[in-house]
């Protein structure tokens, strides 16, 4: 299972050359199973890149299928949509799985994104591309080709965000982004699907003094993610979803100081990386 | 008259060492008075840097005030909006203003940005004074000292041109627009370039004709116009339909126009620093004949003009 992240970042995009190393495009991660099948977890900007490197592959000739998992509706997640190649080539397939978001459903959340006033394809309709668009169950098994998907959907201030955990050719992965876990730490549900995987990719949006001061924005600090990589006893952890105000510099200090807390947890089997635009991690 | 540039990118956001130096974020272009005015031309995500910008002065205290003139609420023009910090501040008073339209009314539009499930804090939670004014194609008005000229662009779903005369210079706006040749873009979704065998009516034509007139009236004696130039020949033959301009139109205008300068903007995605440096030099070396008087410069993050007095 090799897992690349074509983007880190949360919120909104923030290109500069304050964010050349780890990244400005928002949250993408794209998951290649053992069987060539292709998974994409989230849409966010850094999705245009990823869409760029699949249309020199059977994407180009409309040949290609793919899972989109969407964790929710903000915009750092979805913004890329528009701008996904393939999505664009008649021929190719798509299933895009999603929550509720709210009262709305998905098929609705992303045809208003399309819409005229703010998008002049004007629906997603009018992309090429079959598309078929399913609610996500939560806490239960989904088979989709060769992968085993399940789903929780985490407290994410006003509205949940579904971390998703993938299980394929004896491999697992575990993605959590945006997740705003109240003062006693993350629900057991959400322990277990994290429980064991080759990587948890987990939202270490602030160090725990900026989250301190944003507690209603439902976000996660690096401890968070240290934390419940440590509960879980995963392999490796990708810290992910990096505040738009962090420099370089700043998620260095976030990766360190990663390091630094799980040695506090005596956890020090578990490696800790900073998800890094470009970066592909094998398992 | 001062105007600082803040996003250039068309479409989206291109971080990346790509566009290090011109800049990867989109739409943005500040213009001040000497005397104060401020007004701001599009919300790009660049509008984010200028409003930290703008907290380290009144409008941290709650007593800034500016206009914000939107283009059109594509996606690359509007963006920025929920992240532009003096929304949040109690004192604050923003004007936003973007043409007028027959089904939704700009508040609504704007508000659906940060309604429910796509942003955390919906409008009404923004603390600043806001006040939405909708304009028609071809409004004049004032504020403060400055005056604004509006005209309608060639783009789907129809954008606005503004020109902002203070301190004895003007700037024009022109993003987002295709030339006024080939499509008239209205309403309608437009799926590929037009056949060779389709004709623009002659209806069409009269109303492009008009259009470009009127885009060549609000640029007149311009000290410097900001102008679409998103694709190159061979692309623009590819996508007419997208409804972008090349430089060499924005330089045609400029020429009609008499202006004095071009910064080019609105770049694509695709385009990196490296390109961006050879358009620029393409173009001027193309205008030496076709406006040999024309300044042309390409629009980057952090460029800062000062034009007339103040
Ligand atoms: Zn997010
Ligand atoms: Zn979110
Ligand atoms: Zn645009």
């Amino acid at each position: 299972m090799d897992v690349t992240f074509w983007g880190v970042r949360g919120s909104i995009p923030s290109p500069g050359p304050g964010t050349v190393r780890y990244g400005g495009n928002t949250a993408c991660v794209s998951v290649r199973l053992p069987s060539g099948e292709l998974i994409i977890l989230d849409c966010g900007t850094g999705a245009r890149n990823l869409g760029i490197s699949l249309l020199a592959g059977p994407f180009g000739k409309g040949k290609g299928s793919a899972t989109l998992l969407l964790s929710h509706a903000h915009w750092d997640h979805i913004q890329g949509f528009p701008f996904f190649g393939p999505f664009y080539v008649p021929g190719n397939s798509f299933t895009v799985y999603g929550g509720r978001s709210g009262e709305r459903l998905l098929e609705d959340v992303l045809e208003r994104q399309m819409a005229a006033q703010f998008f002049p394809v004007q629906s997603f309709r009018n992309m090429g591309a079959r598309m078929e668009m399913r609610p996500m169950g939560e806490d239960r098994d989904v088979r989709v080709g060769s992968a085993t998907l399940r789903a929780h959907a985490n407290p994410h201030g006003p509205t949940p965000a579904l971390a998703f955990r993938i299980e394929a050719g004896g491999k697992s992965l575990a993605y959590a982004s945006d997740a705003g876990y109240g003062s006693d730490g993350p629900p057991q549900a959400a322990v277990d699907l994290y429980r064991g995987v080759d990587l948890l990719i987990h939202d270490s949006t602030f160090t725990p003094e900026d989250r301190a001061l944003r507690l209603e924005r439902g976000l996660s600090s690096l401890e968070d993610a240290v934390d419940c990589a440590a509960r879980a006893g995963v392999k490796k952890l990708a810290l992910f979803h990096y505040d738009q105000d962090y420099s370089d510099h700043d998620v260095d200090e976030l990766v360190a100081r990663g390091r630094r807390r799980l040695a506090e947890h005596a956890a020090t089997g578990i490696e800790v990386i900073g998800a890094a635009e470009g970066l592909t991690v094998s398992l | 008259m001062r105007i600082q540039f803040w996003g250039v990118r068309g479409s989206l956001p291109v971080p990346g060492p790509r566009t290090e130096r011109y800049g990867g974020n989109t739409s943005c272009v500040e213009v001040s008075s000497a005397a104060g005015t401020r007004i701001i031309i599009d919300a790009g995500t660049g509008i984010r840097r200028m409003g930290k910008e703008l907290m380290r002065a009144e409008f941290e205290s709650g007593k800034g005030a500016a206009h914000i003139l939107i283009s059109h609420t594509h996606w690359d023009h509007i963006q920025g909006l929920p992240f532009f910090a003096p929304f949040y501040r109690a004192g604050n008073k923003l004007f936003v203003y973007a043409r007028q339209r027959d089904d939704q009314n700009l508040r609504s539009v704007l508000s659906l940005q940060v309604d429910s499930p796509f942003f955390p804090v919906p409008f009404h939670k923004a603390r600043a004074e806001v006040a939405f004014r909708e304009l028609h194609d071809g409004a004049q008005f004032e504020i403060n000292d400055v005056v604004v000229s509006c005209a309608r662009l060639n783009h789907p779903y129809i954008a606005t041109a503004y020109a902002l005369s203070v301190d004895g210079a003007k700037v024009a706006y022109i993003a987002d627009t295709a030339p006024f040749t080939d499509i008239l873009f209205g309403h309608e979704f437009i799926a590929g370039p037009p056949s060779p065998r389709s004709l623009l009516s002659k209806s069409d034509h009269k109303t492009l004709r008009t259009m470009r007139s009127q885009v060549v009236r609000l640029c007149e004696g311009a000290d410097l116009v900001i102008y679409d130039t998103m694709f190159t020949p061979e692309e623009y033959r590819q996508t007419p339909h997208f409804g972008h301009s090349r430089p060499s139109d924005a330089v045609e205008i400029c020429h009609d126009a008499g202006a004095r300068m071009l910064a080019l903007y609105h770049y694509a995605p695709d385009r990196s620093d490296a390109e961006v440096d050879a358009v620029l030099a393409s173009t001027r070396k193309e205008a030496k004949l076709t406006a040999p008087k024309l300044d042309i410069v390409a629009g980057f993050e952090g460029l800062d003009l000062a034009l007339g007095k103040g």
